[in-house]
């Protein structure tokens, strides 16, 4: 027992150090901004694959490892990882990215949230009361989220202060210039049908309007009546296209695309899940080009 | 602060050597300038660092500016409030589960009532035909939870049953020790093995694997008092050692009579690795040993001993996507006991010995909504020691079951299960056959799943 104690001792400190801070970021996306903020000076893991749901991740005994290990632990918040988050805080035994300290940082807390909910419940299907948590796709949202990553990392490591708060004003000069572009798609006044409600924040900033659902209730799949009713809303009002991801509910739009006549447009539903999104901006750029 | 206070004390250094330079040699001259220069050095560094702060708190506030000229500052915290526009702190996080079930057997109820298992158990089943309230007993469970402080987590489970409430579980968990330890502690149910802090709610079948019943009961150890210590070393890989010191009541394979003070221990490793990039093993040995003092082993007769329960565990889940996922577990429990035993109608005693083990082997296989699940449980497989007063008894047949299960969830909410047992674990009793169908609800907070 002595000599099995003395080994995993002899592991643990011999785990290899390195100097930068340890990042851990639920999302891809997340784990995007925070390589944009602190580059090659951090080491950033990401646990949810980029193919994965959010909201339906399994918690993994390999995210405790990695949470073990973390400076400061980053996550999309709004109760979109409530299946798996509370787990990895609490089985990970780090103090350092408990509730309340510095290394555990909700990216929720600098965005403008819409769809917050004053009566909600699960009859409604999976409504999130704290407000609709897919503000990825919003640049005005995610600038403020850089700018809380940035200062997050500048008070864990002082000494790189200076070098978080340069790379976070590139970022935003970057965004800002993209904006135009995507701006430029001139989306006001079009219709789109979703599938799941993961475009609100996309359809704020660019002005088109969200006319239906695909899915009876948020999380619920279609009923078959619910698809007779959309299908037959659908080839009155003739919206401009049905809003899904490359994975979740693309079979479901592609039979109403058939029966109606409305195309599908298939968008990224997080960095690295499609091709040409490999970081933020790269992704920015797809969902704007899909949907022009 | 500091700056003044390392001023204060170089001017303490330099006019208490003035007097004393007089006679001073070189050297202590020396070492006098040298540590003025020190301290000089020291100032120039705090300095230099407030510099930096103040710079960055500069640059932090440009930042913010270019992040959208003209734009207020960002938001803070959604604001919630509780009643009366209170603090919501107020409230912990609050949840119940219901577990309904309909039930039919092969058996009548007072068949079921005094079916234990001979060798193992005479704690008979908990079901009655027709309608039913809980797997275990536990028609209603309420969880509360949420954080005391910065330092521990609070958990209690209260179910409920027709005979009323107990504390079933109600223990805190540490959340700020350093270097991966944890500290649990109150009423728990013990981490050993793998079914055995599950909740009935959360169990893949509607009923508990043989071998737990077999050894330990309808709902496994159940909550024991004690303190749990586990450690999570920082390994590329996951491995938690655990440690647990017990009261020791639970009436199979302790019983609250067998000695004042905690005379159960616990030890258990679990470890995990990626078998693929969509695939996690899970697997580990435990020990649970202690004191044994009770009647539910054999009819009319009261076991006085020790006990150790080893077990083996191992999971591999495949999850490709959300849609569909395959679960493969298995475990082996193996019992060693030994005392004696007194029989209550004659009052003589005899030397008492039992070698005993079970296994099971479970499969689930999720697609969307619906999941298929099969078992097969088997005790006595390797080890059938059974020995009183040096003589080996003749109990008769292996006792077996097999199980096939489906399940329908419209929601994380809901569970409908449909499941059958063909159960020959009387031995050379009568077989039962049995039928249940069981929904499964949950309102309130989300509680975090396990994996």
């Amino acid at each position: 027992m002595r000599i099995v104690i003395a080994l995993f001792l002899s592991l643990a400190l011999a785990s290899p150090a390195f100097a930068g801070l340890n990042v851990v970021a639920t999302l891809p996306w997340i784990g995007s901004l925070a390589k944009e903020i602190g580059k090659e000076r951090i080491s950033v893991t990401t646990l949810v694959k980029p193919t994965q749901d959010p909201h339906l991740v399994d918690a993994k005994p390999s995210m405790l490892v990695a949470g073990r290990k973390a400076d400061i632990f980053m996550y999309n918040g709004l109760d979109l990882e409530i299946g798996y988050l509370p787990i990895i805080l609490e089985s990970s035994k780090n103090p350092k990215i408990a509730p309340g300290k510095p290394g555990n940082l909700d990216c929720s807390r600098f965005v403008r949230v819409i769809e917050k909910h004053a009566a909600v419940d699960r009859s409604m299907g999976d409504v999130h009361p704290l407000g609709n948590p897919h503000y990825h796709y919003s640049p005005g949202n995610v600038l403020r989220v850089a700018e809380g990553i940035s200062n997050a990392l500048a008070d864990l490591d002082r000494a790189n202060a200076g070098f978080y708060r340069a790379n976070f004003r590139d970022f935003a000069a970057k965004v800002n210039e993209r904006q135009k572009g995507w701006h430029a798609a001139n989306l006001k006044g079009k219709r789109f049908v979703a599938y799941h409600k993961l475009f609100e924040y996309l359809a704020q900033e660019y002005g088109f309007q969200l006319v239906g659902y695909v899915e009876s209730k948020p999380g619920i799949p279609p009923s078959a009546a619910h698809v007779e009713k959309l299908i037959a809303e659908m080839k009155s009002n003739k919206p401009d296209g049905i809003l899904t991801t490359s994975y979740f509910g693309r079979k479901e739009s592609e039979s109403i695309s058939a029966k109606t006549g409305v195309k599908v447009i298939v968008l990224p539903p997080d960095v690295g899940s499609m091709k040409d999104t490999d970081d933020w901006l790269a992704f920015m750029d797809r969902v704007l080009a899909a949907l022009r | 602060m500091k700056q003044l206070l390392s001023l204060l004390s170089m001017a303490l250094i330099c006019s208490l050597s003035v007097p004393a330079s007089g006679q001073a040699t070189a050297e202590e001259r020396l070492n006098i300038l040298e540590n003025s220069l020190k301290s000089q050095a020291i100032i120039i560094e705090e300095q230099q660092r407030a510099m930096g702060a103040l710079k960055d708190e500069i640059e932090k506030q440009r930042n913010s500016q270019a992040r959208q000229p003209g734009e207020e500052e960002s938001p803070s915290s959604s604001k919630v409030s509780g009643f009366f526009g209170g603090s919501i702190l107020t409230n912990p996080n609050i949840s119940l589960s219901l577990d309904a079930f309909v039930y039919g057997s092969s058996l009548n109820d007072s068949e079921l009532e005094g079916r234990g298992i001979p060798g193992f158990t005479t704690l008979g089943k908990d079901a009655r035909n027709g309608f039913n309230m809980g797997a275990a007993e536990d028609g209603a469970e309420l969880f509360i939870f949420a954080p005391v402080d910065p330092y521990f987590n609070l958990y209690v489970n209260l179910p409920f049953s027709d005979e009323g409430v107990v504390l079933e579980e109600a223990y805190a968990v540490s959340t700020a020790l350093p270097e991966g330890f944890q500290v649990k502690l109150g009423k728990f149910k013990s981490n050993v093995s793998r079914i055995n802090a599950q909740h009935p709610h959360a169990w893949d079948f509607f009923d508990i694997a043989l071998p737990y019943r077999a050894f330990l009961g309808n709902e496994g150890s159940g909550g024991e008092k004690g303190m749990q210590l586990t450690w999570l070393p920082s390994l590329p890989f996951y491995t938690q050692l655990g440690a647990e010191l017990l009261q020791g009541e639970n009436d199979l394979l302790f019983g609250a009579p067998a000695r004042s003070g905690p005379h159960a221990f616990s030890v258990f490793v679990k470890s995990s690795f990626e078998t693929t990039e969509d695939s996690t093993l899970y697997f580990g040995p435990s020990v649970l040993f202690g004191k044994t003092r009770n009647s539910s082993i054999v009819a009319d007769a009261e076991v006085d001993g020790r006990s150790a329960l080893y077990g083996m565990e191992a999971f591999w889940k495949w999850k490709p996507s959300s849609r569909e996922s395959v679960t493969l577990q298995s475990e082996y429990l193996f019992l060693t006991q030994r005392g004696d035993v007194t029989d209550l109608v004659t009052e003589t005693e005899e030397s008492w010995r039992r070698h005993q083990d079970g296994l099971y082997l479970q499969g689930i296989y999720q697609l969307g909504r619906w999941r298929f699940g099969a078992r097969y449980d088997v005790l006595e497989l390797f080890a059938d020691t059974f020995e009183r007063a040096g003589v080996q008894q003749d109990l008769g047949a292996t006792p077996w079951r097999a199980t096939g299960s489906m399940e329908y969830n419209p929601s994380e909410f809901t569970r409908i299960r449909l499941q059958y047992n063909h159960d020959r674990t009387a031995r050379n009793g009568r077989s039962n056959d049995e039928a249940i169908l069981q929904f499964v609800f949950g309102i309130g907070a989300h509680a975090a799943h396990n994996f």
